[in-house]
């Protein structure tokens, strides 16, 4: 439609500057015929005159029409047979410049001609012009042309439209099919993408990408919720049993150490509770409004100092350099110093064994790394993959629950901030390390 | 020294237990169970605390705690909420509460963090000598020096913190979550025994070597410095 509307614009532009071109061409070379000849009666009287109009139907080309007529218009002298009396109508001065059908001499039928009609001073009329014919037939010719044009314009607009909309549709419908699909429950649906790589092939990969990260996030949500129930089995069973032995308990001392289990083990709950909670808010991406500039190096610091007593404590030994020059990073401070305690603890809880735990802080150019390292038992290199996808599932043995889930919310904080938690071979033991972009911080800062 | 505490909380059982056990602390409690009755009570500006919840009926906690900030009633406010992430903490904290807590708590927590907030009201009205004794302990804030029994102790920097915030609430109970969102200013709840490590630690720096202790456990809630 806009294809055809934009055709006929243009057409009828080529039409209007034709038309006008032809048209005032034609009227400026009257105009100044009609001059000449005036100039020549002025200069010479009726004999120049005369001679100018015998010259002109001598030598002038077949469309100049000269006439001389009397005052009554009876007696002629010219080439113009026929000339309507409208034409001497409303003499208007000298120059009167107007459209009339003609014939000339030796012609059959009247065409249509600029004229300009002068009366002179002795009474006689001079009538010079042009047949227009010429520029008028270049007209009607170029009319019929941009017609079939414009027909044709239209018609190939109409076949294309339909080839168009049937090939749109065809391709949204192939969307809209997997979206029915997806709505009906199946997450596996992928949109067809063909490999033309055009606008569709584009959205269609867009959307695939999405559903992808979909699925991944829901496949991480019912690892996490099974860890969860497995998670809360434990505690809440071991709540039960302490709360019932608190009920049986008749040596008021033995009851209030029971009472004391029960609560220690409400907190333990809560705590998981708690980290979750903040897994799920991390992942959906809130709290994004409270970043600030901060450096990680002193963050690390004040960590370290924080933990080194404990590691202390487990009869191990916490390692850590900062880094000479500050560390610059646009994050959630708090939310940070979370994710690396946890990281810190999880290497206290399994690596403590192992002699030394290190905290670094190694700043680069495209990225932030800020690594916890321990010399325990680590994970198995065939294991990682593994533990990288669910960090829960791991050591079934394990009597320390939730700890997975510090992990866990250790990685939805690295999402957050864009970045990764990685889980390396620290040869021995576990290397954890959070991986934080720096180019998208700053842009998003500057 | 009773004092008067509004309690805003639409949950009935928790607004019983909690004017329940106030009352027996001595203080007069007044109750509202939304939050716009809650505001209505509280632009008065008589009472020495509030107890707020979040999440209430047709005025939420923190729009309370606007419209009395920007009504410019400072009455000491502390936040009570399910809401746990470390984000909701500072959110609540940024919009001018003096302290947050979250649900569930234990009884010795809330009441801990109630006097520390009545306490510091104290402190505000009558502002006293800049140094801090505790029994035979002395602590200059200026020069962050302590000594004890006239004896210069030697503390890390974040020893002299600890020590320090729990001079400035003696006698009363301090508790680990307080003691980490105080002296380190993380809102998180640790999976570990790390604060209670550093409390020893101080412990040993300032007790060994005097007959008399001054840093005590209080089992089931927290710690306390008292002469």
């Amino acid at each position: 439609m806009l294809a055809l509307l934009s055709n006929l614009a243009v057409i009828g532009f080529i039409d209007w500057r034709t038309n006008d071109d032809a048209v005032s061409t034609v009227r400026r070379q009257v105009l100044e015929q009609g001059k000449v000849l005036a100039d020549v009666y002025r200069t010479g009287g009726k004999a120049a005159l005369d001679d100018a109009v015998e010259d002109t139907m001598t030598y002038a080309d077949p469309q100049t029409a000269i006439a001389l007529l009397s005052s009554d218009r009876s007696e002629l002298r010219g080439n113009v047979v026929s000339v309507p009396a409208a034409v001497f109508a409303d003499p208007t001065g000298t120059h009167g410049y107007r459209n009339a059908l003609i014939r000339l001499r030796g012609q059959t039928t009247p065409r249509e001609a600029a004229l300009v009609v002068q009366r002179l001073p002795n009474g006689q009329w001079l009538l010079s012009g042009r047949i227009a014919g010429e520029a008028l037939t270049i007209r009607e010719t170029l009319e019929r042309s941009l017609f079939i044009a414009l027909v044709l314009a239209g018609l190939l607009g109409l076949l294309c439209g339909v080839i168009l909309a049937h090939y749109v549709g065809q391709r949204i419908g192939d969307i809209a099919r997997v979206a029915n699909r997806i709505t009906a429950r199946d997450l596996s649906q992928r949109v067809p993408v063909s490999r033309a790589g055009d606008a569709f092939d584009r959205l269609g990969g867009q959307i695939n990408a999405m559903l992808d990260r979909i699925s991944t996030l829901m496949e991480e949500l019912r690892l996490l919720t099974d860890s969860l129930a497995h998670d809360l089995r434990s505690p809440v069973s071991r709540l039960r049993s302490a709360a019932q032995a608190a009920a049986e308990a008749n040596d008021p001392e033995e009851q209030e150490e029971m009472l004391g289990s029960v609560i220690r083990q409400a907190d333990s709950l809560m705590r998981i509770l708690t980290a979750v909670l903040e897994i799920s808010r991390s992942e959906a991406l809130t709290g994004r409004k409270q970043f600030t500039w901060f450096d990680v190096g002193e963050l690390a610091a004040e960590l370290a100092e924080m933990y080194d007593p404990l590691v202390e404590e487990r009869g191990a030994a916490l390692e850590f350099d900062r880094p000479p020059r500050p560390v610059p990073l646009f994050g959630h401070r708090q939310l940070l110093a979370q994710a690396v305690s946890n990281l810190v603890e999880n290497a206290i809880r399994y690596g403590s064994k192992g002699g030394e735990i290190s905290v670094r802080v190694k700043p680069g150019e495209r990225q932030i790394r800020i690594e916890v390292g321990d010399h325990g038992p680590g994970i198995p290199p065939e294991r990682l993959p593994e533990a990288r996808r669910r960090f829960g599932r791991l050591d079934s043995s394990r009597s320390d629950e939730g700890a997975g889930l510090g992990l866990a919310l250790a990685e939805a904080i690295a999402h957050l901030h864009e970045g990764q938690l990685m889980l390396e071979d620290n040869q021995p033991g576990l290397l954890t390390a959070l991986q934080l972009p720096v180019y998208s911080q700053q842009a998003r800062a500057a | 020294m009773g004092r008067k505490i509004l309690l805003i909380e639409d949950d009935r059982e928790t607004a019983g237990y909690l004017a329940k056990g106030l009352n027996q602390e001595g203080h007069s409690v007044e109750q509202a169970t939304n939050g716009q009755d809650g505001l209505f009570r509280a632009t008065d500006g008589s009472f020495d605390l509030i107890i707020l919840d979040r999440m209430l009926p047709v005025l939420d906690g923190l729009s309370v705690l606007k419209a009395l900030r920007a009504a410019h009633i400072d009455t000491p406010v502390l936040i009570l909420s399910a809401l746990a992430s470390v984000g909701d903490r500072i959110e609540g904290l940024e919009c001018g509460s003096d302290d947050y807590l979250v649900k569930p708590f234990s009884f010795a927590e809330l009441l801990a963090r109630v006097n520390a907030l009545l306490r510091r009201r104290e402190a505000r009205i009558d502002p006293s000598d800049h140094r801090l004794t505790v029994g035979d302990l002395e602590i200059d804030p200026l020069s962050r020096s302590v000594k004890r029994a006239g004896k210069k102790l030697d503390l890390k920097p974040r020893e002299y913190l600890l020590l320090e915030y729990f001079a400035r609430n003696e006698g009363r109970v301090v508790t680990r979550t307080m003691l980490l969102e105080q002296v380190w200013d993380y809102h998180f709840d640790p999976g570990t025994n790390v604060i209670d490590v550093h409390v020893s630690r101080l412990r040993r720096k300032l007790d060994e070597g005097f007959e008399k202790p001054l840093l005590h456990t209080v089992r089931g809630a927290g710690y306390m410095l008292a002469a």
